[in-house]
């Protein structure tokens, strides 16, 4: 919300106050200050136009105005037509910066001298209005504009929801006043009521059918008002905070908004069909033209403001063209009323317009804000545009406000800021905030929170009055301590048990990517993953409105984006949860497993694949080995997104930890992405859970005896049954065999493969003798050459 | 035939001029060499020799043979000592080359300043606990006193699956999960997590984020004690010059609600252009427990009461590491990742 400085002293005097200290005295308070703008005017002059003739030869519309600038004449050029001779203008003369940081030069114009420039109230940052030259309504030719304008000081505030009284520059004020210690000049409730007769609640029966959407209307008569323009000052006002003027009477109501908080509205009396109002749910079918001049088809969840006829206003949002005020209007009916905030929401939310209105009552306004600014909005009007205001407003009050009492054990204060605030200095804040204070005999207060304040109601609340402007500066950071007689050992987090797998992943050379979980859901579909894919009913966009069931698709990106910033090589990984529906089961959490999942590019070849898929293998069995996991085995398998050839499941312990294999050839197609890519996916908490600290073996005492021995199979044995193969053979002496080549071709028979091992034998007790190892070795061929039909080669 | 002494002086001034080591090896299999070594040749005809000149020969030989070893001993010596002080010279490299770079992967900086929140807040008693991304409609906004059409809801925009579950807006709903499995207090956890909420993507915000809240349960906790552990978790993280302000806000989960903010590390404070002038930057958000969220946590807020506190790891990760679009952790561009 934009507030003005020079507003706010309307009700604190702040003389001796900057602006930049009263911004820092709300923000200390809870008013943030996110920005201020700080316009000085002090450079402008007032200047008197004498002459406004068009420019001759310009293509585009320029006017040539003679300005007296009281006793000297300066020619300035400008765009706009509305500064006729007469008026009073803001004039920068050159050398000067226009607050809006223009710099203004002595200029030539297609012939004409331009010394100066006439300004607009958007480039004296008074106002968003461009369109014009800001004409002012008094002014002496030659004095500092700052005669009639003070400088100007705008402060960007964001209003806590609890504070809808601080939506105005009262409420404001207020917190300004008790941060300061100084009174605010103004009572919450105006004394101002009409005196004419006859009684308004005879000129307007209000019925309110809808308590709950309404808790609170007031219908205020005034007759006889000239519509015209505001005075400057309330204009100025209004732009100043971003509402554009447009007669005297609607401006009243936007600057008592702006002021109080309460919203208004004015209809034509004239214009309503019979003396009466109806607070009503809108009927099926029912439309209103709003003052937006749209026409919206209304719903029975939202609330009306209606004549004898039809609906007039949409309750706290909008109100409608037929009854606006116009220029010919006489009679008003001047309304202020309290509306329920969800239900304002609900409306403003379903037609698709906030509007300042609508962001108040939305926050729940406490009803006894009604009548003040009732009260202060027909003062102004009885003011500025003349007209009898009538006694006895109808006022129809269905459920009044609660006085909401607090009790309050003052030690509580010390007890929660963790700091010694004296009670005296603490009743003094509470009263300055305006709440009522009784000590009671046993010490407690019984505490009255001032009417505009519905968001206290518990002792907590009173605790953070009191701090807030006793300063959270002054208490003092503390650890908390005191002898536990119970605690929770510490156990490392999940995420830090994982880092032992990063670490493995980096040394590897991939590197760790956070993916947006939410993905589109028909890339899901079309990759055939979107089984147990949920999908968000309130999407920002198609390309993130499902959860990923599957981090490889996210990976698959990343490859693609890196190929296509210049990066051929791509290796990363990520952790992180998948979420999968259980099936049959609505409205249940997914579950949501933790996953580890890597891709690498590879060269084009089936070779180049291979190989990457053995190299990523190692990597895996190595992240398992660092959370010190049992080894996993490798099963031949078929799945999503994987070559149907190239793909194994990763099993531990007998049970699936996921996939790894080549990536199948038409996903990495349709992604545009050259070469093969190997990938993996596992999930972590089996293999976490299967983790067990590592026991220490003593060092070998005798010599270990390698021997390498080249298997020649069919192409269709696999390596790992032969390993297995050679593990059983060999008995006890074998302590360690790895495959360590895979050889076809010229020196092989055809469909034939020769798999390289390198076996470590070792004894415990002694040294072993080549003829020991002979032996053994022998009765593996033997075995090999039984089980599997193995050749060996030299 | 040339008799022991001759041999050893010529031995020993071939030795002497000896330039290397090779010619020293040389020179030894020459003299001393088992077989054909002049000094075995010496004894070459000693069968024939009577009794007496077989012992003065034998001895005579053992002579040459010592001397000579130990002049070769000695200029081996010399010759490495001259190496060892040319070495400068002789095998100097251009240590300006710069070596292959072995292949590191890298961690993505938001573990890292994550696992960095986390060790800091280990250090005073905090355990990590983790909870489930799609939430009840309960966990995330009733338990934590924020009813339908509360005015606050706006500020958790959220992303719904139906009427009752939704994508955590916040890692709070952790904090009730936590209360009422843990039960009997002193509860003192952090909760690390991603969240949700339907900002569209800009350069200071995301639909998605990671958020690390904590949350002390304890008997008599104060405000002071809350500005305690954010003062010791920030000036952890960036140094202890660095200060911490907390300002008075609105959150319907606690009461009193803070935001607090952190020293400019640029300006110290004063107010610079990274820090809008305003001396400080907005980190999280904090404060006391409400009562009303103890009770949803199953703990009597009438015999404890507690503090909280939340902020972005992504917030840290921008503040720590001058990053200033918080899509690049997201994007997963090589180029950014390997910057850290
Ligand atoms: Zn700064």
């Amino acid at each position: 919300m934009r507030i003005s400085y020079e507003w706010l002293g309307d009700f604190v005097d702040l003389d001796g106050v900057t602006p930049k200290d009263a911004a820092d005295v709300l923000t200390r308070l809870g008013v943030e200050i996110e920005s201020l703008t700080m316009v000085d005017l002090s450079q402008i002059v007032i200047g008197r136009i004498v002459e406004q003739t068009k420019h001759p030869k310009s293509r585009n519309d320029l006017w040539v105005h003679l300005v007296d600038l009281g006793g000297r004449l300066e020619q300035i050029i400008a765009g706009a037509p509305n500064a006729v001779p007469g008026s009073l203008v803001p004039v920068a003369l050159p050398g000067t910066t226009v607050p809006n940081g223009k710099v203004v030069k002595d200029m030539n114009i297609a012939g004409f001298r331009a010394s100066g420039m006439l300004c607009s109230a958007a480039e004296l940052m008074l106002g968003d209005d461009h369109s014009g030259i800001l004409i002012l309504d008094r002014g002496t030719p030659g004095e500092p504009l700052t005669t009639v304008i003070p400088s100007q000081a705008i402060m960007e505030a964001e209003i806590t929801s609890n504070r809808p009284d601080e939506m105005g520059h009262l409420g404001v004020a207020r917190e300004l006043a008790a941060g300061l210690g100084r009174p605010v000049k103004r009572d919450f409730m105006p004394s101002f009521t009409g005196t004419a007769s006859p009684p308004g609640r005879e000129l307007i029966k209000v019925t309110i059918e809808d308590p709950n959407l309404c808790s609170r209307y007031i219908g205020g008569v005034i007759k006889g008002v000239k519509v015209g323009p505001s005075p400057d000052w309330l204009q100025r006002r209004l732009r100043a905070c971003g509402v554009r003027p447009l007669n005297n009477i609607v401006d009243i109501t936007n600057y008592v908004l702006l002021e109080y908080a309460q919203p208004l509205h004015a209809f034509d009396l004239a214009k309503l069909n019979g003396a009466e109002i109806k607070v009503r749910r809108a009927r099926e079918n029912e439309k209103l033209l709003g003052l937006d001049g749209v026409t919206r088809d209304l719903t029975a969840d939202m609330l009306v403001i209606a004549d004898a006829q039809r609906a007039v206003a949409l309750a706290g949002v909008i109100g409608g063209e037929e009854s606006a005020v116009t220029s010919t209007t006489t009679d008003v009916l001047l309304e202020s009323a309290t509306f329920n905030g969800p239900n304002v929401r609900q409306t403003s939310r379903t037609i698709g317009l906030r509007t300042e209105a609508s962001a108040r009552f939305e926050r729940a306004l406490p009803p006894e804000l009604a009548l003040a600014g009732a009260r202060r909005a027909a003062s102004l009007i009885a003011e500025l545009a003349g007209g009898a205001v009538h006694k006895d407003w109808a006022d129809v009050y269905p459920r009044p406000q609660e006085p909401v009492r607090v009790n309050l054990r003052p030690a509580l204060i010390d007890n929660v800021l963790g700091t010694h605030v004296p009670l005296e200095e603490a009743e003094s804040i509470l009263k300055r905030l305006n709440f009522h204070v009784k000590v009671m005999g046993d010490g407690e207060w019984d505490v009255l929170p001032p009417v505009f304040r519905l968001d206290v109601t518990i002792p907590e609340d009173l605790v953070e009055e009191v701090g807030r402007v006793y300063g959270y500066d002054r208490v003092p950071p503390t650890l908390p301590g005191r002898r536990h007689e119970s605690w929770t050992p510490l156990a490392p987090s999940l995420d830090r048990r994982l880092d032992l797998t990063r670490e493995v992943l980096a040394g590897a050379g991939y590197t760790e990517t956070w993916n947006p979980a939410l993905v589109s859901g028909r890339k899901l579909e079309d990759l055939r993953i979107a089984a147990h894919a949920m999908r968000v009913s309130n999407a920002l966009s198609d390309d993130m409105d499902t959860l990923r069931t599957s981090l490889l698709p996210s990976l698959i990106d990343v490859a693609v984006l890196n190929r296509d910033r210049g990066r051929v090589d791509v290796r990363v990984y990520e952790i992180a949860e998948a979420y999968l529906a259980r099936v049959g089961e609505k409205n249940t959490q997914p579950e949501e497993p933790l996953r580890l999942a890597a891709i690498a590019t590879a060269g084009s070849t089936a070779d180049d694949g291979r190989k990457a898929f053995y190299r990523l293998k190692a990597v895996l069995d190595e992240c398992i080995a660092a959370l010190s996991g049992p080894p996993c085995t490798y099963q031949r398998a078929a799945a999503q997104l994987f070559h149907p050839g190239r793909c194994a499941a990763v099993v531990m312990d007998g049970r699936q930890l996921g996939y790894i294999g080549e990536v199948h050839p038409s996903v990495s197609a349709a992604a545009n992405l050259e070469g093969r890519i190997v990938a993996f996916e596992v999930d972590v908490e089996p293999m976490l859970a299967a983790a067990r600290i590592p026991r220490s073996q003593p060092l070998p005492r005798f010599p270990g005896v390698e021997r390498d021995l080249a298997v020649v199979v069919e192409d269709t044995v696999a390596a790992g049954a032969v390993l297995a193969s050679i593990k059983e053979l060999a008995g006890d002496l074998l302590e360690h065999v790895r495959a360590f080549d895979e050889y076809r071709g010229a020196q092989v028979s055809e469909a034939h493969k020769s798999i390289a091992f390198t076996l470590t034998f070792r004894s415990p007790e002694r040294t072993l003798t080549d003829a020991e190892v002979d032996k053994v070795m022998s009765e593996i061929k033997l075995g090999l050459e039984k089980r599997h039909r193995a050749r060996f080669r030299e | 035939m040339t008799d022991a002494s001759s041999l050893t002086t010529e031995a020993l001034a071939a030795i002497g001029r000896a330039p290397s080591e090779d010619d020293l090896a040389r020179i030894d299999q020459e003299y001393l060499g088992r077989k054909n070594g002049q000094v075995s040749r010496l004894l070459s005809n000693i069968a024939q020799l009577l009794p007496a000149e077989k012992a003065s020969l034998g001895k005579a030989a053992n002579e040459a043979k010592r001397a000579i070893e130990a002049a070769l001993a000695a200029r081996r010596a010399e010759l490495e000592t001259a190496r060892l002080a040319d070495l400068a010279e002789t095998e100097a490299i251009d240590i300006t080359f710069p070596g292959p770079p072995p292949e590191r992967g890298h961690i993505h900086v938001l573990t890292q300043v994550r696992r960095q929140i986390e060790t800091v807040l280990e250090s005073l008693g905090y355990q990590v606990e983790l909870g489930p991304e799609v939430e009840t409609e309960w966990y995330n906004f009733e338990a934590l006193n924020i009813a339908e059409g509360h005015p606050a809801r706006e500020n958790w925009d959220s992303f719904y699956f139906s009427k009752e579950l939704l994508l955590r807006a916040h890692t709070s709903p952790v904090q009730i999960r936590a209360m009422q499995r843990i039960k009997e207090p002193p509860i003192y956890i952090i909760t690390p997590g991603r969240c949700y909420r339907r900002d569209p993507p800009e350069a200071t915000r995301l639909p998605y984020f990671s958020q690390v809240e904590g949350l002390a349960v304890d008997k008599g906790l104060t405000v002071g004690d809350m500005k305690g552990t954010l003062l010791y978790m920030i000036q952890s993280l960036y140094g202890r010059d660095r200060k911490v302000r907390v300002r008075p806000s609105y959150f319907p989960f606690t009461e009193p609600s803070f935001e607090f903010d952190v020293s400019c590390g640029i300006c110290g404070g004063i107010g610079c252009k990274s820090c809008r002038h305003k001396g400080w930057l907005e980190v999280g958000g904090c404060g006391m427990v409400h009562p009303q969220v103890l009770r949803s946590g199953g703990i009597d807020p009438t015999q404890w009461n507690g503090y909280a506190w939340g902020f972005g790891i992504e917030r840290m990760a921008m503040l720590k590491h001058d990053v200033d679009d918080i899509r690049l952790f997201y994007e997963s561009d090589l180029r950014f990742l390997e910057q850290f």
